[in-house]
């Protein structure tokens, strides 16, 4: 479990909050704490106030993976193979078994193509695949994903969804704008204004925001018919 | 009043864009996949970069005002409401209407990515250029303020509009679709013929529609909503 208590953090106010293991995607209004919210999942921020556990220790003494929504703002190297591999030499693993993790983890995202390129030549979802193998490759404890494919196409972002499912963290959280691929996780957790209007299977969410623009629009359709 | 781009030529390293055409009056949606040169188009119909070959003529009108991708790019005031007024706008009344009045001390950057693109939007729409050209409006905005954009945008009813988006869901109704497809902008013509042309980057409600022998009049879900619904009694 990732438990939130007495949370008091910039717009955010969570009393209690418990997330399951699995895929849970974070759905609310620009401003409402999304960002906020992944932030101290993260441990990329520490609360004012209220604790955040994960299986029982801080985000800080957890393997964390973060994909930034401008995954090219979170590269730092120029080679595809140096970026993905980076995480591991900040850590002086040997070069052999580096060598063999990002070989794998390339293969698996299927990005081994691009590993020889320039990080600053690829495209919007090259960079965000990259990004996202960047993220996995210390086998993370929890991926969190902020809105990457809010500048991918459809079909970019349908691919790195795909590929998204092969990262096998414990934990993955992500937000989106796109209904559907929020709809795709195992639970959905609803913010406004910084506090938890809804946490639950998508089904019931999406029940519950049926007469708002959160209702999946192609679900409304598939009805009419 | 019309935008010609006459037998336009870009390159960088094996990239390459070409575009042949014309843009009158009305709205007009350019799809295409990230990386197909809708950026870049955007910025050479804006003038602000120059083509290898050919020139771009724009008719019958002042400059062209572009709104970019990233709203952070436009950014020169320290706070919002200096933001505004460095667009020459009254403050107040821009930030009311786009909810952000609470704000108006902040400091642009330390606004969510959202709220910033709706600031930049607000201020951009509320100059009512004769020629506007938008980079991917959509991208970071809810689905709330999709919807106020679109309405913001059937509410301009003179001058031309260009919209590159990839959208998928929360589209304004438009007149004409176009695409950047394999480094070249290919004219799907006026809706709603466009529509049965228009392929795999049309939004999936289109898409739903078109593989269902549904005949939505324009663009929008509505759209979409209202034939299938039609069909179906």
């Amino acid at each position: 479990m990732i438990e939130l208590e007495g949370i008091r953090h910039h717009i955010l106010a969570i009393p209690r909050l418990s997330l399951e293991k699995g895929r849970t995607a974070v759905i609310g209004a620009n401003g409402s704490g999304k960002t906020t919210l992944l932030e101290l999942c993260a441990g990329i921020a520490v609360p004012h106030r209220g604790n955040v556990l994960i299986d029982g220790r801080g985000p800080r003494s957890c393997e964390v993976g973060w994909v930034c929504e401008f995954p090219d703002r979170n590269l730092l190297f120029e080679r595809v193979g140096d970026e993905i591999a980076s995480p591991l030499r900040f850590r002086h693993v040997e070069e052999a078994v580096i060598r063999e993790r990002v070989a794998c983890i390339s293969e698996h995202l299927a990005i081994s193509h691009l590993l020889e390129r320039r990080t600053r030549d690829l495209s919007g979802g090259e960079k965000a695949l990259v990004s996202l193998a960047t993220a996995s490759i210390t086998h993370p404890q929890v991926l969190v994903i902020d809105e990457a494919d809010s500048h991918l196409d459809a079909a970019t972002a349908a691919r790195t969804y795909d590929l998204v499912e092969e990262v096998q963290a414990p934990y993955m959280l992500y937000c989106t704008q796109d209904m559907h691929h929020a709809a795709a996780a195992d639970h959905v957790l609803y913010l406004a204004q910084g506090r938890i209007c809804a946490y639950g299977p998508p089904d019931a969410v999406f029940s519950a925001l049926r007469k708002t623009c959160f209702y999946p629009p192609l679900w409304r359709l598939d009805q009419c018919r | 009043m019309q935008v010609t781009l006459a037998d336009i030529r870009f390159s960088r390293d094996d990239w390459r864009l070409e575009a042949d055409a014309d843009f009158g009056r009305g709205i007009h949606f350019v799809a295409g996949a990230v990386g197909s040169g809708k950026s870049t188009l955007a910025l050479i119909m804006a003038g602000l970069i120059a083509p290898d070959e050919g020139s771009v003529v724009r008719d019958g009108m002042n400059a062209a005002m572009l709104s970019l991708q990233f709203p952070e790019s436009h950014v020169t005031g320290w706070t919002v409401e200096e933001e505004v007024r460095s667009w020459g706008l009254e403050p107040a009344t821009v930030l009311r209407d786009v909810n952000l009045a609470e704000k108006a001390g902040t400091r642009p950057l330390e606004l969510s990515r959202g709220e910033l693109k709706r600031l930049e939007l607000a201020c951009i729409l509320a100059l009512k250029s004769e020629l506007l050209i938008l980079d991917e409006p959509f991208c970071s905005l809810d689905c709330v303020q999709k919807r106020t954009l679109c309405r913001r945008l059937a509410e301009r009813t003179a001058g031309i509009t260009i919209i590159f988006s990839h959208e998928q869901y929360i589209l304004p109704a438009v007149d004409t679709v176009w695409e950047m497809k394999e480094g070249r902008l290919v004219n799907h013509g006026t809706v709603p013929h466009a529509l049965e042309v228009w392929g795999d980057t049309a939004p999936l409600h289109i898409r739903w529609a078109v593989a269902r022998g549904i005949h939505p009049a324009n663009i929008r879900i509505e759209d979409v909503q209202e034939a299938a619904c039609r069909t179906c009694d």
